[in-house]
């Protein structure tokens, strides 16, 4: 189903739901000059499935995500959604796919509760339904006592959980999650666990880079070892 | 300053400067040497020219009168606000990090251990201030605009220019700082000086100096590290980011949920809610020079550097309202969340600082129809002229990082050069256009002109946005 060229650890496949998505990866690798930031690699995520990323640093998780999140194209190899290439430009990609690969966009004049507010409208949510699922959503990370707050009043700690509510709230498919656990305390790390189990009960795909063993148990149905070039 | 503390402060400068020669004196005066080459080499000439290009009736009916004192006066209201933000970013008394940490820190007396900077920038601000008064009369002299005798209160009124500009640096500077001692009426212990004294002499300098607190210092002094390496890097986004102050207001009003594009537009209207220093100061801006772009097409003889003037000012103004659109710019390349594409999101952030522009330009064109210093057709042109702005901004907002170095061919001026070009645009489109229509019978065929360049630039502006899209 899914495999490094070389290293993969099976997991237990998940069922296909009629009209589910399929993100893919053949041969993917990157290479700028001389430098290899990832070698060839295939991966393949369904609907209601977890694929989690492990290796060591520089081992080219990010950039696979990366690729696969349509922010960058592969020198080789094909990253295809649903038989499409992965474009973030395209629609498609940004109304299937979220990702957090690093610190997201954020306005520095807007709260917390506004930036929620601004992505529910983006993607058509309109007068107290947005507002709703804002309040709900710091809620559900429990950051809501922080709501009233700019990005730059926060710890790094609530700043992780900040950008995991900007991705978690607007609809998506597939989430992309750059080592979501970076940063939590053990406690947040197993309500993360938690949210992310829900979601992907609810149908969402999961490709995950992940250094927490704990997460990665509950979550992974199958893991991609990644080794360095 | 006791002769202890002069004595201590020698001790310090002694251990600063081991065994290499004191050089302060000539450095200091090198930048006044090479700014006098320039203003008599530059300065003068080109302030001869300026004074000549002046038709001397047009020069004779506005000098003197009551809109001409309006327009001394607000330009140098808005210079002296200017100067006074300034220092709310970078003041005058700005010491080398060390020196903060390890004397200004010390118990010794904050007035004696910051004088020496502040005499420096209180001593380049006044030179200054005397060089562009000089350089000014020498113009109006020798271009025989007005007699020889001018040189003199000229040169005088640009001195007390620059120590009044001075001040209100300092003003800024202060004002930058949290002031626990300034609000509570206390110096700290040791200080020498009551609650009772502080409130009194507030308004003295050696006070001023007093009152500044090290956390502000020493952000103040960073970040001029920071900025410095930003410039010589030409990354003027750093710049930008580094001047800009936390944002603290209206943290209890919320966004209100809408239509995506209007969404976008209630976000940049909450940030210069939360910004009013930004929204009031585009306001002041926007309306002076929409006004001098009126007050240009209303004669003929209108010298040309008058919608020059208006625009740059204009430029600015229009500038303030568009942090919106400079925040989507820096965003570019992070993971995107919002669900609009990225250029539908930069034209949405147009519409709060084209809508602004065109309300101040109405108000501004009905006070100035009903006094009778304006034409229906000027406040048309004028509100043409925004979408002239709103190109210019999308350039400057999304033209990324320099592709010459400062180090590279070309050098410096190249990158002043690569990074005016917004505002190039704009004076040459609206200078050209708007000069040419005061002249001309009808101003109609000039301002389909003036459409067409302004679309032009839009289109320039939007090629740079699919480009920061594509991240070439």
């Amino acid at each position: 189903m899914l495999g490094r060229r070389g290293a993969t650890v099976p997991a237990a496949p998940q069922v296909l739901e009629a009209g589910a998505h399929v993100l893919l990866a053949e041969g993917v690798g990157k290479t700028i000059d001389e430098a290899v930031l990832l070698l060839p690699t295939d991966m393949e995520l369904r609907s209601a499935e977890c694929v989690v990323l492990r290796g060591p640093n520089g081992s080219g998780k990010t950039t696979l995500l990366r690729i696969l999140a349509g922010t960058v194209p592969p020198s080789e190899g094909e990253a295809t959604l649903d038989g499409s290439p992965v474009d973030e430009r395209s629609e498609l990609t940004r109304t299937v796919i979220a990702a957090l690969i690093g610190p997201p966009a954020t306005y520095r004049d807007l709260t917390l509760v506004d930036h929620l507010v601004l992505i529910g409208s983006t993607w058509g949510e309109v007068g107290a339904p947005a507002a709703g699922r804002a309040d709900a959503m710091l809620e559900l990370l429990e950051i809501d006592h922080l709501a009233e707050r700019f990005p730059h009043e926060l710890s790094s700690g609530q700043q992780q959980l900040f950008h995991l509510a900007m991705v978690l709230v607007r609809p998506s498919s597939f989430l992309v999650l750059d080592e979501p656990e970076q940063r939590l305390d053990t406690d947040k790390r197993d309500l993360l666990t938690r949210i992310l189990l829900d979601r992907k009960a609810a149908g969402t795909g999961l490709l995950i880079a992940c250094h927490d063993p704990a997460m990665t148990d509950v979550l992974a149905d199958a893991i991609l070892d990644i080794q360095p070039a | 300053m006791t002769g202890a503390d002069r004595q201590r402060l020698r001790q310090v400068r002694a251990a600063i400067l081991g065994d290499r020669p004191d050089t302060s004196l000539s450095s200091a005066l090198y930048p006044v040497y090479v700014a006098a080459v320039a203003a008599v080499s530059y300065g003068v000439p080109a302030a001869q020219q300026l004074a000549r290009s002046v038709d001397e009736r047009w020069l004779a009916e506005h000098a003197w009168s009551p809109a001409g004192a309006i327009v001394a006066v607000t330009v140098t209201a808005l210079l002296m606000a200017l100067v006074w933000l300034a220092g709310r970013v970078h003041g005058p008394v700005l010491p080398p990090l060390p020196y903060l940490d390890l004397v200004v820190a010390s118990p010794m007396p904050r007035k004696v251990t910051l004088a020496r900077n502040w005499r420096l920038s209180l001593g380049g601000s006044v030179v200054g201030g005397l060089m562009v008064g000089a350089v000014a009369g020498a113009g109006l002299a020798i271009a025989e605009v007005a007699s020889p005798t001018v040189l003199l209160p000229a040169t005088a009124g640009g001195g007390l220019l620059g120590v009044l500009f001075a001040e209100l640096w300092l003003r800024g500077q202060l004002r930058d700082g949290e002031m626990p001692f300034a609000r509570n009426d206390r110096l700290p212990a040791g200080s020498g000086q009551g609650a009772s004294h502080l409130s009194r002499r507030l308004s003295t300098r050696r006070n001023t100096l007093a009152l500044l607190d090290i956390t502000s210092l020493r952000r103040q002094a960073a970040s001029t590290v920071t900025m410095g390496g930003a410039v010589l890097a030409g990354d003027l986004r750093m710049v930008r980011l580094d001047a800009a102050r936390p944002v603290k207001r209206a943290r209890r009003v919320r966004l209100r949920a809408s239509v995506p594009l209007a969404v976008i537009a209630r976000r940049d209207l909450l940030g210069l809610r939360r910004a009013p220093g930004s929204a009031l100061y585009g306001l002041g801006f926007t309306a002076a020079g929409s006004a001098g772009l009126m007050l240009s097409l209303l004669s003929p003889r209108t010298p040309t550097v008058a919608p020059l003037l208006s625009l740059v000012v204009a430029y600015l103004g229009f500038g303030a309202w568009c942090e919106g659109l400079r925040q989507h710019s820096d965003n570019s390349g992070t993971s995107r969340l919002l669900g609009l594409a990225y250029r539908d999101t930069a034209i949405a952030h147009l519409v709060v600082p084209v809508s602004a522009w065109s309300l101040t330009t109405i108000v501004s064109g009905a006070g100035l129809l009903l006094a009778g210093l304006a034409t229906p057709a000027a406040l048309v042109w004028t509100l043409g002229v925004g979408t002239l702005l709103a190109g210019a901004h999308l350039m400057a907002a999304f033209r990324g990082p320099p592709p010459i170095s400062a180090f590279g061919q070309g050098g410096v001026a190249m990158m002043i050069f690569w990074y005016a070009r917004p505002l190039l645009a704009t004076l040459v489109v609206g200078t050209a256009t708007t000069a040419w229509a005061a002249r001309a019978a009808t101003p109609w065929t000039l301002f389909s002109w003036l459409l067409l360049a302004s679309a032009a630039v839009v289109k320039w502006g939007l090629t740079l946005v699919d480009k920061r899209d594509r991240r070439d």
